[in-house]
């Protein structure tokens, strides 16, 4: 992505704008507008890092403190979709480990990885709140629990 | 104005000062990592925990404001056990390489564990491993290991410089100090990083594995990059000579001065005393003659230098004094201009191109004693002594410290004029094209090698101190010109340059009651010139 295309449309501009007057420092904003900017560049990459900077009057630096602190940050192009399963504590108990590498084994990629046709993030994460119905994946904005291998399988084939 | 009780001593404190400040009025020292005057408050390393009676449990002293009727205690058992406890946490991932550590010795890890550590180590597993040894810029190395993330620099490079290079990335005991990925450490005061960072996470490029700091000798001292005066200390390893090659002067550090530089300085200045111990060191008088270089003693070139003069009228004699001269000196080498009655004098000399100057504390005049030579009436045209010695009406000619070739002159006009006089002398510590084509070459010593005062572009005179013996023969320049006069017939009594400086006081109404007692540590202003405003971060 070059850098010249790592710019907000006026209407994202203004929601910005909107954003930074929420808050009593404008920095509060940084972390709505930082989503705003992985969904509409796709990840956070260093130029995009740069770009919400200079919409702080940050250095970038400053910026690249957040996003490395937070895991929901992207800074590497992610697949179109991201399968997050649960490893603690409730979850583990419960079979986390035989979904992970059942989702390993057939999607052939390891934690932190994308499939090579771009369809699927693949992450461990910590506890998501939902240990009644471990174990438990968030397959991007929607949760999947009481997990079987039969039943990873079923949803992995509807993603697209 | 509150009044509190810290460790049953009571005082009277400014409404705002923290209870770290406080104590320090007192003489009691609260440890603390990221607490600096110069800075905002972070409250990050939670060091300088003290009890304060009715509250229930220790507080951290940078953060908590003095107020009326506070009673403070810094040494309970509670405060001295968790002191402990967050020095043991600080030191989990610390890598313990002490040995290798260029800050072994200043290290406020090694102090405030012997302090108020002294517990036996509990930490069995493997450390966190992070880079070491990455140059952050040209002149700061980062640990990040060695790092426990107080964010003193952070917030200098945010407060101070406002550059904000630096930032604190990952999380947890991943956290690491850094720069943005692709950018550098490159702002003009960088090097302050490595002075308030008080482990060995930022050391210096130009000082690490120098020599150890234990085997170093302190001096005050100004530093003459430039119109400024910053206060500075002049860390000289006499002991250990061997260690870097011969290198006197280790480094150069900045000294508190509120009224001038604070606690910083500019890495230009930081970095440029490598004249003092350069090859390029005039170390005897030598007379060149015919491309014929021959050494003399200083009553020989005294004396040459008298027959000089003696066999040039006044009106055909000219002295180009230099800015970088002490007060001292130019005081000596207007006594001898008035006492040989020769009237063409000045010093200044057009930089090669305009100096860097910023709001804070460069100065674009990179002379520390412009302000001086001012003062005491030097200032004559320079170019026209240069065009009045190319038409042969300048005969002999005294240049003291400057290359003429490394200047805003075209070389060719400096030539045709340097080899239309019948005799060059130059006076400096440090040889050029200069002093290679004068007919005499005096040494004289450097900065660190001698006493004397510069006169601050904004008036203040501040004094330097002698770090170092000369090198070779060299001597003050006052000395050189002191012995001029005297063979020349005058009455010379100033055998060290606080006699110069009593003349000058006596002699220049801008320094009339100034004594090096009245300067001190931190400066006298010269009549008629009011302080200006301490230099201030720009915010």
């Amino acid at each position: 992505m070059s850098v010249q295309s790592i710019a907000f449309s006026t209407g994202q501009l203004a929601e910005v704008r909107r954003l930074q007057g929420l808050y009593p420092d404008k920095r509060g904003a940084l972390l709505p507008v930082l989503h705003m900017a992985q969904d509409t560049f796709g990840y956070v990459s260093l130029e995009v890092e740069e770009y919400v900077a200079s919409l702080f009057g940050l250095s970038p630096a400053h910026v690249h403190e957040v996003v490395t602190f937070y895991t929901l940050y992207f800074r590497q192009p992610r697949g179109r979709h991201v399968v997050a399963v649960c490893h603690n504590l409730s979850c583990h108990l419960a079979g986390a480990p035989l979904i992970l590498a059942h989702l390993k084994e057939r999607l052939g990629i390891d934690v932190g990885e994308t499939t090579d046709d771009g369809r699927i993030t693949l992450q461990a994460v910590e506890c998501l709140c939902a240990c009644e119905a471990a174990p438990m994946m968030q397959v991007d904005d929607r949760y999947e629990m009481n997990l079987t291998p039969d039943k990873v399988d079923r949803i992995v084939e509807a993603l697209r | 104005m509150p009044k509190l009780t810290i460790d049953g001593k009571e005082i009277e404190v400014p409404a705002g000062t923290n209870l770290i400040e406080a104590a320090r009025r007192l003489g009691i020292e609260i440890p603390h990592y990221c607490y600096h005057p110069g800075l905002s408050i972070a409250g990050q390393c939670r060091l300088c925990m003290v009890d304060i009676e009715k509250t229930p449990r220790p507080t951290i002293a940078c953060n908590t404001p003095a107020t009326d009727g506070m009673i403070v205690h810094t040494q309970t058992d509670r405060v001295k056990e968790t002191r402990r406890s967050i020095m043991e946490f600080h030191l989990i991932n610390h890598p313990l390489d002490c040995p290798v550590c260029d800050q072994a010795g200043e290290c406020w890890l090694q102090i405030y564990y012997m302090q108020h550590g002294l517990y036996d180590p509990r930490m069995k597993d493997e450390k966190v491993h992070k880079p070491k040894a990455v140059p952050l810029g040209p002149h700061v190395m980062l640990d990040a290991e060695r790092c426990i993330l107080c964010s003193r620099c952070v917030r200098f490079c945010d407060e101070v410089t406002q550059t904000g290079e630096l930032g604190i990335f990952n999380r947890g005991d991943h956290s690491e100090i850094g720069l943005f990925p692709g950018a550098d450490l490159t702002n003009k005061y960088s090097g302050n990083v490595v002075d308030i960072c008080p482990v060995g996470a930022l050391t210096d490029r130009d000082f690490r594995f120098q020599v150890r700091v234990w085997y170093l000798d302190t001096t005050k001292s100004i530093c003459p990059g430039c119109a400024r005066g910053c206060n500075i200390d002049v860390h000289v390893n006499r002991r250990r000579p061997h260690h870097a090659e011969g290198r006197r002067v280790a480094r150069v550090k900045p000294r508190f001065n509120e009224d001038v530089n604070r606690w910083w300085m500019c890495d230009e200045g930081r970095y440029g005393y490598g004249f003092v111990d350069a090859p390029t060191r005039l170390v005897l008088p030598v007379r060149n003659d015919a491309g014929e270089t021959r050494e003399l003693s200083w009553g020989g070139a005294i004396a040459a230098v008298v027959d000089a003069l003696g066999r040039t009228p006044a009106d055909q004699t000219a002295i180009i004094a230099s800015p970088k001269l002490a007060n001292e000196d130019l005081f000596a080498i207007k006594t001898l201009a008035e006492a040989r009655g020769i009237r063409q004098v000045g010093f200044r000399v057009p930089p090669p191109e305009p100096g860097y100057e910023d709001d804070f504390l460069i100065r674009a005049d990179k002379n520390p004693n412009t302000r001086g030579a001012e003062l005491m009436g030097l200032d004559g045209k320079v170019d026209k002594i240069l065009n009045e010695a190319t038409a042969h009406r300048v005969r002999s000619l005294l240049v003291f410290e400057h290359d003429l070739f490394d200047t805003g002159w075209r070389e060719s006009d400096v030539r045709s004029a340097l080899e239309a006089v019948d005799t060059l002398i130059f006076v400096g510590p440090n040889g050029s094209r200069t002093s290679d084509r004068a007919h005499l070459a005096l040494p004289a010593s450097a900065w660190v090698e001698r006493d004397g005062t510069f006169t601050s572009f904004e008036g203040r005179v501040q004094r330097f101190r002698p770090a170092l013996g000369a090198l070779g023969e060299a001597i003050p320049t006052w000395e050189i010109v002191g012995r001029i006069l005297a063979a020349t017939g005058a009455p010379v009594t100033a055998t060290r340059a606080e006699h110069w400086f009593r003349a000058l006081a006596a002699g220049v109404p801008a320094f009339a009651g100034l004594t090096y007692q009245s300067i001190g540590d931190t400066g006298a202003m010269t009549a008629g010139t009011a302080p200006q405003a301490p230099a201030e971060a720009k915010a």
